[in-house]
Protein backbone atom coordinates (compact mmCIF):
# COMPACT_ATOMS: atom_id res chain seq x y z
CA UNK A 1 0.00 0.00 0.00
CA UNK A 2 3.23 2.44 -1.02
CA UNK A 3 0.36 3.67 -3.41
CA UNK A 4 0.33 6.81 -1.52
CA UNK A 5 3.89 7.74 -2.03
CA UNK A 6 3.58 7.87 -6.31
CA UNK A 7 -0.11 9.63 -5.51
CA UNK A 8 1.37 12.64 -4.45
CA UNK A 9 4.20 13.17 -7.04
CA UNK A 10 1.73 12.52 -9.80
CA UNK A 11 -0.59 15.06 -8.12
CA UNK A 12 2.51 17.53 -8.12
CA UNK A 13 2.59 16.89 -11.72
CA UNK A 14 -0.73 17.05 -12.45
CA UNK A 15 -1.64 20.56 -10.60
CA UNK A 16 1.29 21.96 -12.52
CA UNK A 17 0.27 21.04 -15.91
CA UNK A 18 -2.61 22.31 -17.96
CA UNK A 19 -5.78 20.10 -18.12
CA UNK A 20 -4.97 16.83 -19.49
CA UNK A 21 -3.65 15.97 -23.01
CA UNK A 22 -3.36 12.48 -23.57
CA UNK A 23 -1.24 12.91 -26.59
CA UNK A 24 1.69 15.04 -25.40
CA UNK A 25 1.19 17.61 -28.26
CA UNK A 26 0.86 20.18 -24.85
CA UNK A 27 1.35 23.50 -25.49
CA UNK A 28 -0.37 23.70 -29.18
CA UNK A 29 -2.90 26.13 -29.43
CA UNK A 30 -4.87 24.36 -32.22
CA UNK A 31 -4.34 20.70 -32.23
CA UNK A 32 -3.72 18.97 -35.72
CA UNK A 33 -2.41 15.66 -36.79
CA UNK A 34 -4.25 12.63 -37.17
CA UNK A 35 -4.97 12.30 -33.78
CA UNK A 36 -6.21 15.69 -32.55
CA UNK A 37 -9.56 14.49 -32.17
CA UNK A 38 -8.83 12.21 -29.16
CA UNK A 39 -7.69 15.55 -27.13
CA UNK A 40 -9.55 17.37 -24.84
CA UNK A 41 -9.10 20.76 -26.59
CA UNK A 42 -10.35 19.45 -30.36
CA UNK A 43 -13.69 19.43 -28.45
CA UNK A 44 -13.60 22.36 -25.87
CA UNK A 45 -15.07 25.02 -28.68
CA UNK A 46 -18.27 23.28 -29.30
CA UNK A 47 -18.79 23.47 -25.36
CA UNK A 48 -19.34 27.62 -25.06
CA UNK A 49 -22.94 27.29 -24.61
CA UNK A 50 -24.46 29.50 -21.32
CA UNK A 51 -27.50 27.30 -19.83
CA UNK A 52 -30.11 30.21 -21.05
CA UNK A 53 -28.29 29.07 -24.29
CA UNK A 54 -29.10 25.20 -23.85
CA UNK A 55 -32.49 26.06 -22.72
CA UNK A 56 -33.51 28.16 -25.96
CA UNK A 57 -32.64 25.48 -28.12
CA UNK A 58 -34.48 22.87 -26.44
CA UNK A 59 -37.27 25.33 -26.42
CA UNK A 60 -36.75 25.54 -30.13
CA UNK A 61 -36.89 21.96 -30.80
CA UNK A 62 -40.41 21.62 -29.52
CA UNK A 63 -42.10 23.82 -32.45
CA UNK A 64 -40.53 22.35 -35.25
CA UNK A 65 -42.18 24.51 -37.91
CA UNK A 66 -40.27 27.47 -37.47
CA UNK A 67 -36.51 26.70 -38.69
CA UNK A 68 -34.28 29.13 -36.10
CA UNK A 69 -32.87 26.37 -34.59
CA UNK A 70 -30.26 25.96 -37.30
CA UNK A 71 -29.36 29.93 -36.87
CA UNK A 72 -29.41 29.62 -33.13
CA UNK A 73 -26.90 27.19 -33.87
CA UNK A 74 -24.97 28.07 -37.16
CA UNK A 75 -21.69 29.64 -35.92
CA UNK A 76 -22.02 27.28 -32.45
CA UNK A 77 -22.70 24.26 -32.56
CA UNK A 78 -22.47 22.25 -28.76
CA UNK A 79 -22.27 18.99 -27.35
CA UNK A 80 -23.30 19.70 -24.30
CA UNK A 81 -26.96 19.10 -25.40
CA UNK A 82 -27.06 16.02 -26.93
CA UNK A 83 -25.14 14.06 -24.39
CA UNK A 84 -26.44 15.34 -21.29
CA UNK A 85 -30.29 15.42 -22.95
CA UNK A 86 -29.74 11.43 -23.63
CA UNK A 87 -27.95 10.65 -20.34
CA UNK A 88 -31.60 12.97 -18.71
CA UNK A 89 -33.05 10.45 -20.78
CA UNK A 90 -31.77 7.02 -20.05
CA UNK A 91 -32.14 8.12 -16.32
CA UNK A 92 -35.70 9.02 -17.27
CA UNK A 93 -36.74 5.59 -19.21
CA UNK A 94 -35.98 3.63 -16.50
CA UNK A 95 -37.12 5.73 -13.55
CA UNK A 96 -40.68 5.45 -15.27
CA UNK A 97 -40.68 1.87 -16.26
CA UNK A 98 -39.92 1.25 -12.75
CA UNK A 99 -42.89 3.49 -11.61
CA UNK A 100 -45.30 1.28 -13.81
CA UNK A 101 -44.02 -1.84 -12.43
CA UNK A 102 -45.25 -0.49 -8.77
CA UNK A 103 -47.58 -3.38 -7.52
CA UNK A 104 -49.09 -2.46 -3.93
CA UNK A 105 -49.97 -5.98 -3.26
CA UNK A 106 -47.09 -7.43 -4.50
CA UNK A 107 -44.28 -8.15 -1.30
CA UNK A 108 -40.52 -8.41 -2.38
CA UNK A 109 -41.19 -6.54 -5.81
CA UNK A 110 -38.34 -6.61 -8.34
CA UNK A 111 -37.46 -4.04 -10.79
CA UNK A 112 -35.83 -3.86 -13.98
CA UNK A 113 -32.96 -2.57 -14.71
CA UNK A 114 -31.96 -4.11 -17.42
CA UNK A 115 -33.16 -0.86 -19.45
CA UNK A 116 -30.09 0.99 -18.71
CA UNK A 117 -27.53 -0.58 -20.75
CA UNK A 118 -30.18 -0.77 -23.31
CA UNK A 119 -31.28 2.22 -23.43
CA UNK A 120 -27.70 3.52 -23.04
CA UNK A 121 -26.41 1.75 -26.56
CA UNK A 122 -30.08 2.78 -28.15
CA UNK A 123 -30.12 6.32 -27.90
CA UNK A 124 -26.31 7.19 -27.88
CA UNK A 125 -26.33 4.83 -31.03
CA UNK A 126 -29.09 7.13 -32.81
CA UNK A 127 -27.93 10.26 -31.43
CA UNK A 128 -24.19 10.15 -32.83
CA UNK A 129 -24.13 7.25 -35.14
CA UNK A 130 -26.90 8.22 -36.90
CA UNK A 131 -25.80 11.80 -37.64
CA UNK A 132 -22.11 11.05 -38.43
CA UNK A 133 -23.24 8.35 -41.19
CA UNK A 134 -25.99 11.15 -42.41
CA UNK A 135 -23.13 14.02 -42.18
CA UNK A 136 -20.83 11.41 -44.46
CA UNK A 137 -23.72 10.75 -46.81
CA UNK A 138 -24.35 14.27 -46.86
CA UNK A 139 -20.68 15.58 -47.30
CA UNK A 140 -20.83 12.41 -50.58
CA UNK A 141 -23.60 14.31 -51.96
CA UNK A 142 -22.50 17.52 -51.64
CA UNK A 143 -24.24 19.57 -48.42
CA UNK A 144 -22.48 21.57 -46.83
CA UNK A 145 -22.76 20.88 -43.02
CA UNK A 146 -20.27 20.04 -40.64
CA UNK A 147 -20.11 16.82 -38.31
CA UNK A 148 -21.28 18.87 -35.22
CA UNK A 149 -23.96 21.07 -36.91
CA UNK A 150 -25.65 17.83 -37.29
CA UNK A 151 -25.14 16.13 -33.87
CA UNK A 152 -25.60 19.19 -32.33
CA UNK A 153 -29.04 18.67 -34.63
CA UNK A 154 -30.31 15.33 -33.89
CA UNK A 155 -28.86 15.51 -30.11
CA UNK A 156 -31.18 18.14 -29.47
CA UNK A 157 -34.22 16.29 -31.77
CA UNK A 158 -33.93 13.96 -28.64
CA UNK A 159 -35.42 16.41 -26.17
CA UNK A 160 -39.26 15.81 -28.22
CA UNK A 161 -38.41 12.32 -25.84
CA UNK A 162 -38.33 14.16 -22.56
CA UNK A 163 -41.64 15.19 -22.06
CA UNK A 164 -43.30 12.14 -24.18
CA UNK A 165 -41.13 9.45 -21.85
CA UNK A 166 -43.02 11.17 -18.75
CA UNK A 167 -46.33 10.81 -20.13
CA UNK A 168 -45.67 7.20 -21.16
CA UNK A 169 -46.09 6.73 -16.72
CA UNK A 170 -49.94 6.00 -18.06
CA UNK A 171 -51.00 2.78 -18.68
CA UNK A 172 -53.42 3.51 -21.48
CA UNK A 173 -51.98 1.68 -24.36
CA UNK A 174 -53.97 4.04 -27.52
CA UNK A 175 -52.30 7.23 -25.28
CA UNK A 176 -49.04 5.86 -25.60
CA UNK A 177 -49.57 4.82 -29.17
CA UNK A 178 -50.79 8.56 -29.82
CA UNK A 179 -47.98 10.39 -28.05
CA UNK A 180 -45.21 8.37 -29.40
CA UNK A 181 -46.69 9.01 -32.94
CA UNK A 182 -46.75 12.96 -32.07
CA UNK A 183 -43.31 12.24 -30.92
CA UNK A 184 -42.29 10.92 -34.56
CA UNK A 185 -43.86 13.60 -36.90
CA UNK A 186 -42.47 16.20 -34.19
CA UNK A 187 -39.01 15.93 -34.33
CA UNK A 188 -38.89 13.89 -38.24
CA UNK A 189 -40.35 17.54 -38.30
CA UNK A 190 -38.12 19.24 -36.97
CA UNK A 191 -35.34 17.38 -38.86
CA UNK A 192 -36.43 17.80 -41.77
CA UNK A 193 -37.30 20.99 -41.63
CA UNK A 194 -33.99 22.50 -40.32
CA UNK A 195 -32.05 20.53 -43.28
CA UNK A 196 -34.19 21.57 -45.75
CA UNK A 197 -32.41 25.32 -46.72
CA UNK A 198 -29.40 23.38 -47.12
CA UNK A 199 -31.29 20.21 -49.17
CA UNK A 200 -33.03 22.15 -51.47
CA UNK A 201 -30.18 22.85 -53.24
CA UNK A 202 -29.65 19.19 -54.10
CA UNK A 203 -31.38 16.83 -56.75
CA UNK A 204 -35.01 16.17 -55.80
CA UNK A 205 -33.26 12.30 -55.94
CA UNK A 206 -30.26 13.11 -53.33
CA UNK A 207 -32.80 15.07 -51.30
CA UNK A 208 -35.44 12.39 -50.50
CA UNK A 209 -32.76 9.95 -49.85
CA UNK A 210 -31.46 11.81 -46.74
CA UNK A 211 -34.82 12.42 -46.00
CA UNK A 212 -35.39 8.67 -46.19
CA UNK A 213 -32.70 7.75 -43.86
CA UNK A 214 -33.53 10.39 -41.61
CA UNK A 215 -37.16 9.18 -41.24
CA UNK A 216 -36.18 5.89 -41.03
CA UNK A 217 -34.26 6.13 -38.38
CA UNK A 218 -36.57 8.02 -36.31
CA UNK A 219 -38.92 5.58 -36.91
CA UNK A 220 -36.73 2.64 -35.38
CA UNK A 221 -36.15 5.00 -32.77
CA UNK A 222 -39.74 5.38 -31.84
CA UNK A 223 -41.03 2.08 -32.70
CA UNK A 224 -38.04 0.49 -30.16
CA UNK A 225 -39.13 3.04 -27.51
CA UNK A 226 -42.56 1.51 -27.67
CA UNK A 227 -41.86 -1.97 -27.93
CA UNK A 228 -39.33 -2.47 -25.13
CA UNK A 229 -39.44 0.11 -22.59
CA UNK A 230 -42.92 0.79 -22.39
CA UNK A 231 -44.68 -2.15 -23.34
CA UNK A 232 -46.04 -3.43 -20.05
CA UNK A 233 -49.14 -2.70 -19.06
CA UNK A 234 -51.01 -3.54 -16.02
CA UNK A 235 -54.50 -5.61 -16.42
CA UNK B 1 13.70 3.82 12.60
CA UNK B 2 11.86 4.47 15.91
CA UNK B 3 8.24 3.15 15.57
CA UNK B 4 7.76 2.72 19.24
CA UNK B 5 6.70 6.36 20.18
CA UNK B 6 4.54 7.27 16.69
CA UNK B 7 1.98 8.99 17.79
CA UNK B 8 -1.74 9.20 16.08
CA UNK B 9 -0.74 11.96 13.09
CA UNK B 10 -2.66 15.71 14.00
CA UNK B 11 -3.25 16.56 10.41
CA UNK B 12 -2.48 14.82 6.60
CA UNK B 13 0.54 16.22 6.13
CA UNK B 14 1.89 14.70 9.28
CA UNK B 15 0.55 11.55 7.75
CA UNK B 16 3.02 11.72 4.81
CA UNK B 17 6.28 11.74 6.34
CA UNK B 18 5.27 8.31 8.19
CA UNK B 19 4.41 6.88 4.58
CA UNK B 20 8.52 6.25 3.98
CA UNK B 21 8.72 4.49 7.12
CA UNK B 22 5.75 1.70 5.85
CA UNK B 23 8.65 -1.22 4.65
CA UNK B 24 8.87 -2.31 8.19
CA UNK B 25 5.59 -1.80 9.32
CA UNK B 26 3.22 -4.88 9.83
CA UNK B 27 0.50 -5.49 7.70
CA UNK B 28 -2.32 -4.40 10.11
CA UNK B 29 -0.94 -1.07 11.20
CA UNK B 30 -0.15 -0.28 7.27
CA UNK B 31 -4.06 -1.13 6.59
CA UNK B 32 -5.31 0.92 9.43
CA UNK B 33 -3.10 3.98 8.66
CA UNK B 34 -4.48 3.60 5.23
CA UNK B 35 -8.41 3.49 6.53
CA UNK B 36 -7.43 6.14 9.01
CA UNK B 37 -6.52 8.21 6.20
CA UNK B 38 -9.75 7.24 4.34
CA UNK B 39 -11.68 8.47 7.41
CA UNK B 40 -10.64 11.45 7.76
CA UNK B 41 -10.95 12.25 4.04
CA UNK B 42 -14.17 10.98 4.45
CA UNK B 43 -15.08 13.52 7.29
CA UNK B 44 -13.46 16.26 5.38
CA UNK B 45 -15.04 15.79 2.54
CA UNK B 46 -18.84 15.50 3.30
CA UNK B 47 -18.97 17.45 6.72
CA UNK B 48 -18.87 21.02 5.41
CA UNK B 49 -17.25 22.41 8.62
CA UNK B 50 -13.77 20.79 8.55
CA UNK B 51 -13.14 22.85 5.43
CA UNK B 52 -11.22 25.48 7.06
CA UNK B 53 -8.23 25.70 3.88
CA UNK B 54 -10.58 25.99 1.24
CA UNK B 55 -10.51 22.68 -0.06
CA UNK B 56 -6.73 22.40 -0.29
CA UNK B 57 -6.64 19.45 0.89
CA UNK B 58 -8.36 17.66 -2.14
CA UNK B 59 -5.50 17.95 -3.83
CA UNK B 60 -4.31 14.84 -2.17
CA UNK B 61 -6.22 12.95 -4.14
CA UNK B 62 -6.72 8.80 -3.88
CA UNK B 63 -8.65 6.20 -5.46
CA UNK B 64 -8.62 3.97 -2.77
CA UNK B 65 -11.49 5.86 -0.76
CA UNK B 66 -14.00 6.04 -3.70
CA UNK B 67 -13.19 2.13 -4.54
CA UNK B 68 -14.06 0.94 -1.22
CA UNK B 69 -17.40 2.62 -1.39
CA UNK B 70 -17.91 1.56 -5.10
CA UNK B 71 -17.56 -1.81 -3.89
CA UNK B 72 -19.31 -1.52 -1.05
CA UNK B 73 -22.55 -0.07 -2.84
CA UNK B 74 -22.58 -2.63 -5.60
CA UNK B 75 -22.32 -5.56 -3.07
CA UNK B 76 -25.08 -4.30 -1.01
CA UNK B 77 -27.14 -3.76 -4.07
CA UNK B 78 -26.73 -6.92 -5.60
CA UNK B 79 -27.08 -8.39 -2.29
CA UNK B 80 -30.61 -7.37 -2.31
CA UNK B 81 -30.89 -8.38 -5.82
CA UNK B 82 -33.68 -11.30 -6.42
CA UNK B 83 -31.85 -13.32 -8.54
CA UNK B 84 -34.77 -15.35 -9.74
CA UNK B 85 -36.58 -12.61 -11.96
CA UNK B 86 -35.87 -9.78 -13.96
CA UNK B 87 -32.27 -8.59 -12.63
CA UNK B 88 -29.83 -10.84 -11.55
CA UNK B 89 -27.17 -10.25 -8.85
CA UNK B 90 -24.06 -9.90 -11.26
CA UNK B 91 -26.14 -7.45 -13.58
CA UNK B 92 -26.31 -5.40 -10.82
CA UNK B 93 -23.27 -5.37 -9.56
CA UNK B 94 -21.78 -4.67 -13.49
CA UNK B 95 -24.25 -1.82 -13.41
CA UNK B 96 -23.45 -0.40 -10.24
CA UNK B 97 -20.00 -0.87 -11.01
CA UNK B 98 -20.10 1.42 -14.47
CA UNK B 99 -22.30 3.42 -13.42
CA UNK B 100 -20.23 4.87 -11.12
CA UNK B 101 -16.66 4.60 -12.25
CA UNK B 102 -18.10 5.84 -16.16
CA UNK B 103 -20.00 8.76 -14.58
CA UNK B 104 -17.45 9.70 -12.55
CA UNK B 105 -15.27 10.15 -15.83
CA UNK B 106 -17.70 11.57 -17.66
CA UNK B 107 -18.70 13.90 -15.15
CA UNK B 108 -15.62 15.20 -14.67
CA UNK B 109 -14.70 15.40 -18.45
CA UNK B 110 -17.48 17.43 -19.03
CA UNK B 111 -16.02 19.77 -16.31
CA UNK B 112 -12.64 20.05 -18.08
CA UNK B 113 -14.21 20.63 -21.49
CA UNK B 114 -16.58 23.47 -20.40
CA UNK B 115 -13.02 24.99 -19.38
CA UNK B 116 -12.47 24.07 -15.64
CA UNK B 117 -8.91 23.42 -14.86
CA UNK B 118 -9.22 20.56 -12.31
CA UNK B 119 -6.88 17.88 -12.07
CA UNK B 120 -8.86 15.05 -13.20
CA UNK B 121 -7.89 12.29 -10.76
CA UNK B 122 -8.82 15.18 -8.31
CA UNK B 123 -11.98 15.36 -9.53
CA UNK B 124 -13.31 11.73 -9.19
CA UNK B 125 -11.47 11.27 -5.98
CA UNK B 126 -14.15 14.34 -4.96
CA UNK B 127 -17.35 12.42 -6.88
CA UNK B 128 -16.25 8.99 -5.48
CA UNK B 129 -16.00 9.93 -1.82
CA UNK B 130 -19.48 12.17 -2.26
CA UNK B 131 -21.07 8.62 -2.89
CA UNK B 132 -20.95 7.37 0.53
CA UNK B 133 -24.30 8.52 1.50
CA UNK B 134 -25.70 6.97 -1.21
CA UNK B 135 -24.34 3.56 0.69
CA UNK B 136 -25.49 4.58 4.24
CA UNK B 137 -28.97 4.95 2.22
CA UNK B 138 -28.79 1.79 0.28
CA UNK B 139 -27.87 -0.49 3.41
CA UNK B 140 -30.55 1.27 5.36
CA UNK B 141 -32.74 0.19 2.61
CA UNK B 142 -31.52 -3.20 2.38
CA UNK B 143 -32.40 -4.00 5.75
CA UNK B 144 -35.52 -1.95 7.10
CA UNK B 145 -37.14 -1.53 3.49
CA UNK B 146 -39.33 -4.45 3.11
CA UNK B 147 -41.68 -3.31 5.84
CA UNK B 148 -41.89 -0.12 4.83
CA UNK B 149 -44.14 1.33 1.80
CA UNK B 150 -42.26 3.37 -1.10
CA UNK B 151 -43.43 6.54 -0.06
CA UNK B 152 -41.73 6.02 3.19
CA UNK B 153 -38.69 4.74 1.69
CA UNK B 154 -38.36 8.13 -0.14
CA UNK B 155 -37.45 10.08 2.88
CA UNK B 156 -33.84 8.93 3.45
CA UNK B 157 -33.27 8.31 -0.01
CA UNK B 158 -34.14 12.36 -0.64
CA UNK B 159 -31.94 13.09 2.10
CA UNK B 160 -28.91 11.43 1.36
CA UNK B 161 -29.01 12.14 -2.15
CA UNK B 162 -29.45 15.98 -1.14
CA UNK B 163 -26.26 15.20 0.97
CA UNK B 164 -24.20 13.72 -1.81
CA UNK B 165 -25.26 16.17 -4.22
CA UNK B 166 -24.90 19.34 -1.69
CA UNK B 167 -21.21 18.07 -1.01
CA UNK B 168 -19.85 17.94 -4.16
CA UNK B 169 -21.96 20.81 -5.83
CA UNK B 170 -19.70 23.25 -4.40
CA UNK B 171 -16.09 21.94 -5.54
CA UNK B 172 -17.56 21.27 -9.11
CA UNK B 173 -19.31 24.80 -9.85
CA UNK B 174 -15.75 26.56 -8.02
CA UNK B 175 -13.96 24.92 -11.03
CA UNK B 176 -15.38 26.91 -14.53
CA UNK B 177 -16.58 30.03 -15.63
CA UNK B 178 -19.64 31.24 -13.57
CA UNK B 179 -21.88 31.53 -16.83
CA UNK B 180 -21.27 27.44 -17.15
CA UNK B 181 -21.93 26.41 -13.64
CA UNK B 182 -25.49 25.16 -14.04
CA UNK B 183 -23.80 23.05 -17.45
CA UNK B 184 -21.23 21.71 -15.02
CA UNK B 185 -23.69 21.19 -12.11
CA UNK B 186 -26.49 19.19 -13.98
CA UNK B 187 -24.59 16.13 -14.53
CA UNK B 188 -23.41 15.81 -10.85
CA UNK B 189 -26.64 16.00 -10.07
CA UNK B 190 -27.98 13.57 -12.28
CA UNK B 191 -25.09 10.93 -11.26
CA UNK B 192 -26.18 11.19 -7.92
CA UNK B 193 -29.75 10.57 -8.73
CA UNK B 194 -29.24 7.88 -10.86
CA UNK B 195 -27.06 6.58 -8.26
CA UNK B 196 -29.70 6.73 -5.08
CA UNK B 197 -32.63 5.89 -7.86
CA UNK B 198 -30.76 2.16 -7.54
CA UNK B 199 -30.76 1.88 -4.02
CA UNK B 200 -34.04 2.72 -3.67
CA UNK B 201 -35.92 0.27 -6.44
CA UNK B 202 -33.66 -2.78 -6.38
Amino acid sequence: MDFGIQNQTDEQQQANKEPSNQNGNEGNKKQTGCCAFLTIEFYTPYFNVTETDVLQRIQGTFLPLRPDFLNLIRGNPDLWGPIWINATLIFMITAIANLRQIDEEKENQSFVISYVPQATALLYIIAFGTPIVLAAVMKFLGVDLSFFQTICLYGYSMSTLLPITILCYFQNELFLWLIIAYGFANSSLFLIINLKEELDKLQIQKKYIIIGIVVTMQLSLYLFYKLVFFSYVKE
Amino acid sequence: MDYTNQKNPQNYSQMEDLKTLDLEESVSETIMRDLKMIAYKLKYVLIPKEQEDNGKELRNWDLWGPLIFCLALAMTLSFKADSTTNSSKSDVFAIIFVLIWVGAFVVTLNAQLLGGKVSFFQSVCLLGYCVFPINIEAIIIAFIGSYLPFVVKLIPVIICFAWSAYSSVGFMASLVPPHKKKLAVYPVFLFYLFLSWFSLIV
